[in-house]
C-alpha cells in the first residue's frame, strides 16, 4: 500500500508544479492576448488554440528529443526524472491555461480596462480587479488543465520511463500493473485517480452554482 | 465665475481609426455644468474620455487645476463583481483610503443618490436604473472636482429621468463640481446645463450660454439639435413698405411672397437660414385675413404640437395643452401668426 501512496503523492507532485508554472507563466501571456491588439497576435493565439488539443503522447516525443543525451538540452540530464515529467505536463497545460484565460479577458464587457483605469486603478490593484472578474474563467483554466495532466500517460512515459520507485505515476502504475497481473493494484490507482478527477470536477462545479444562486 | 478652469482643453486634436476631433478651446468651471450635444458618432464620448485623460492626443492638451480629481461615469456602467457596496468602495480602494474612511464615504455616496437600501446587494443583480445610480455614487464618492457624465439618462423612463435630474441638480448645487455631461436628451440637457457645447462632426461648433445657444445657434444642424425646430431658407431684401426703412434689421423673403423680419441684420440679396423655436410662435384666432391654417396638432396632455401651413412653408408651434388654444385649435383652423423679430435668428448660408 505504502507503494501505491508513493505513487499517488508523486503524480500529484508532478502534475501540481506543471500547474503551478503553467499558471505563472499562462496567466500572463493570456492577459496580454485577451486585452491587446498587436501584429503576430492573430499567430499566437491560433498556437494557443490548436495547442489545447496536442496529443500528450507528441508532446512527450517532443520533449524527449530535446531531452535526449544527444539532444539540444542533453547536458542538462533530465531525462527520465521528475522534472522531465514536469516539463513535458507544463508544455500540455500551458495552452490550456492561455487560451481560456485569453478568451475570460477577451469576454468582458465593452470598456472594461478604460473603466478600470478612469477609477485611478493601476497596476497591481488593476490586476486583481481583472482577476476577480474572471475568475471563474480562471478556475475553470487550473481544474482542466489539471485534469488534463493528472490523466494523461503518453507524456510521462515518454520522458519519464515509468521507473518503479522514481517516476511511476498513477496513470503508468496501472498500464504497469495490468501488464504484470496485479488487477487489484491496477484497481487501487484507478479507483484514486478517478477520486481525484470528481474532486476536481465538484470543486469547479460546486464555485459555479455558488455565483448562481 | 472663477478665474481659472477647473479644467480646460486647448487646441485639442485627436485622431482615432479615420476619425478626428478637434476641440481648440473648452472650460469647465466649478459650479457650472457644460451640456455637450451632438448627433451619433460627433465625437461627444471621445471627448469625455479625453478630457478624463483615457485617450492620447494627437496635439494639444487638456490642463486641470492644482489638486484637480476627475470622475468619468459611462454610458455603460460596469458592475465589477461583489456588492454594490463594494463597487462604490472600488476607487476609494484604488487611493488607499483606510477602510473606514473608505466605507463612511461609500455610504454617504450611496444615501446621495438613493442607493443606500441597496448597499449588501450583489451588484449583478441591479437594475438599470439602479446601476446608472450606482456608477453616479461611485463617482461622488471620490469628491471629485470635474466630474464627467456619458448619457447618464440612458436606460431610464421618463419618471427615472426625472427623478435623476433633480437628484444630479441638487448634488451640483451642494457640491460645485464641474461638470461636463454628454447627452442626446435635449430636456434633460437643459434643466442641467448652464452652457452648451455641440459637436458636429468631431469639430466643435459653437460653445456659449445656455439660452444665447439656443437663441443663436451657430447655424442650421446646431439650430436643429437645440430645438429651433422651424428653419426655412430665404433671402435679405430690401424692405418693401418705406415706412419700415429705418427699422433696425432685416426683411427676409422666404418664397413666393411670404415675408418674415428679423431684429438681425444682414445686407440686402444675400441667402441665410432663418430660425424660429416653435414657442416663440403666437397664434390667435378670429383676425380678419389669417395667415396659415392648421394641418395637424398632436398632444401629450401638456404639450401640444401644431403643424401649420403658411402659405406652403411648414411651421411647427408649441402651444399648452388643455388650456385656451391648446385646448380648441383642430386640424383646418385659419390662424394669424405673430413671430417678433428679436425671435427670428439668421444664420449664414455655407
Amino acid at each position: 500500500m505504502n507503494e501505491l501512496l508513493e505513487v499517488a503523492l508523486r503524480t500529484l507532485a508532478v502534475s501540481g508544479a506543471a500547474l503551478v508554472f503553467a499558471v505563472a507563466i499562462g496567466l500572463p501571456i493570456g492577459f496580454v492576448l485577451g486585452r491587446y491588439r498587436f501584429f503576430g497576435r492573430g499567430l499566437l493565439v491560433a498556437l494557443a488554440n490548436s495547442g489545447m488539443g496536442l496529443p500528450p503522447v507528441v508532446v512527450g516525443l517532443a520533449v524527449a528529443l530535446l531531452l535526449w543525451r544527444s539532444g539540444p538540452l542533453g547536458e542538462l540530464r533530465l531525462m527520465y526524472t521528475p522534472r522531465a515529467m514536469v516539463l513535458a505536463q507544463l508544455v500540455i497545460a500551458l495552452p490550456l491555461i492561455i487560451g481560456i484565460t485569453l478568451a475570460s479577458v477577451g469576454q468582458l464587457p465593452e470598456d472594461f480596462h478604460l473603466q478600470v483605469r478612469a477609477m485611478g486603478l493601476r497596476r497591481g490593484r488593476a490586476a486583481w480587479v481583472l482577476v476577480r472578474e474572471i475568475r471563474l474563467g480562471l478556475l475553470a483554466a487550473v481544474i482542466v488543465a489539471l485534469g488534463g495532466i493528472l490523466s494523461e500517460v503518453g507524456a510521462v512515459m515518454m520522458v519519464g520511463g515509468n521507473l518503479e520507485g522514481q517516476t511511476r505515476v498513477l496513470t503508468t502504475g496501472i498500464l504497469t500493473y495490468v501488464q504484470m497481473g496485479r488487477y487489484e493494484d491496477a484497481l487501487a490507482l484507478a479507483a484514486l485517480l478517478l477520486g481525484l478527477t470528481f474532486v476536481l470536477a465538484g470543486t469547479l462545479t460546486a464555485i459555479q452554482q455558488a455565483r448562481r444562486a | 465665475m472663477s478665474a481659472t478652469p477647473a479644467l480646460a482643453v486647448r487646441d485639442l486634436e485627436l485622431t482615432r481609426g479615420g476619425f478626428t476631433l478637434r476641440v481648440p478651446d473648452l472650460d469647465l468651471r466649478a459650479g457650472e455644468a457644460v451640456a455637450v450635444l451632438g448627433p451619433n458618432g460627433a465625437g461627444k464620448s471621445t471627448l469625455l474620455r479625453a478630457m478624463a485623460d483615457l485617450l492620447p492626443l494627437s496635439s494639444g492638451e487638456v490642463t486641470r487645476a492644482a489638486g484637480c480629481d476627475v470622475a468619468l461615469v459611462f454610458q455603460r456602467p460596469i458592475a465589477f463583481s461583489g456588492t454594490v457596496a463594494r463597487n462604490v468602495e472600488l476607487p476609494l480602494w484604488a487611493q488607499r483610503l483606510p477602510r473606514t474612511e473608505r466605507r463612511e464615504r461609500a455610504h454617504a455616496a450611496m444615501e446621495e443618490f438613493g442607493i443606500a437600501p441597496l448597499a449588501e446587494r450583489d451588484a449583478a443583480t441591479l437594475s438599470g436604473g439602479e446601476l446608472r445610480r450606482l456608477a453616479l455614487a461611485r463617482a461622488f464618492a471620490t469628491q471629485p472636482d470635474v466630474l464627467l457624465l456619458d448619457e447618464p439618462f440612458d436606460d431610464l423612463d421618463a419618471g427615472g429621468r426625472e427623478a435623476l435630474s433633480l437628484d444630479l441638480r441638487r448634488v451640483l448645487d451642494d457640491t460645485g463640481v464641474a461638470v461636463a455631461m454628454v447627452t442626446h436628451d435635449l430636456r434633460q440637457a437643459l434643466l442641467l446645463a448652464d452652457r452648451i457645447a455641440v459637436l458636429l462632426d468631431g469639430a466643435l461648433a459653437q460653445e456659449g450660454r445656455r439660452d444665447d445657444v439656443l437663441r443663436r445657434p451657430a447655424g442650421p444642424e446646431v439650430a436643429r439639435l437645440v430645438g429651433m425646430a422651424n428653419l426655412w431658407l430665404g433671402r435679405v431684401v430690401e424692405p418693401g413698405t418705406p415706412g419700415l426703412s429705418r427699422f433696425p434689421g432685416s426683411t427676409i423673403e422666404l418664397g413666393d411672397g411670404v415675408r418674415i423680419t428679423s431684429a438681425e441684420r444682414v445686407a440686402p440679396g444675400i441667402d441665410v437660414w432663418v430660425g424660429v423655436r416653435p414657442e416663440n410662435v403666437k397664434l390667435t384666432v378670429g383676425e380678419a385675413a389669417p395667415d396659415a391654417t392648421v394641418s395637424s396638432i398632436v398632444s401629450d396632455g401638456v404639450l401640444a404640437t401644431a403643424l401649420l401651413d403658411w402659405h406652403g412653408l411648414v411651421l411647427r408651434t408649441h402651444l399648452v395643452a388643455g388650456r385656451g388654444l391648446g385646448n380648441t385649435l383642430k386640424r383646418g383652423d385659419a390662424v394669424s401668426l405673430t413671430i417678433r423679430p428679436e425671435d427670428t435668428h439668421l444664420m449664414p448660408r455655407s
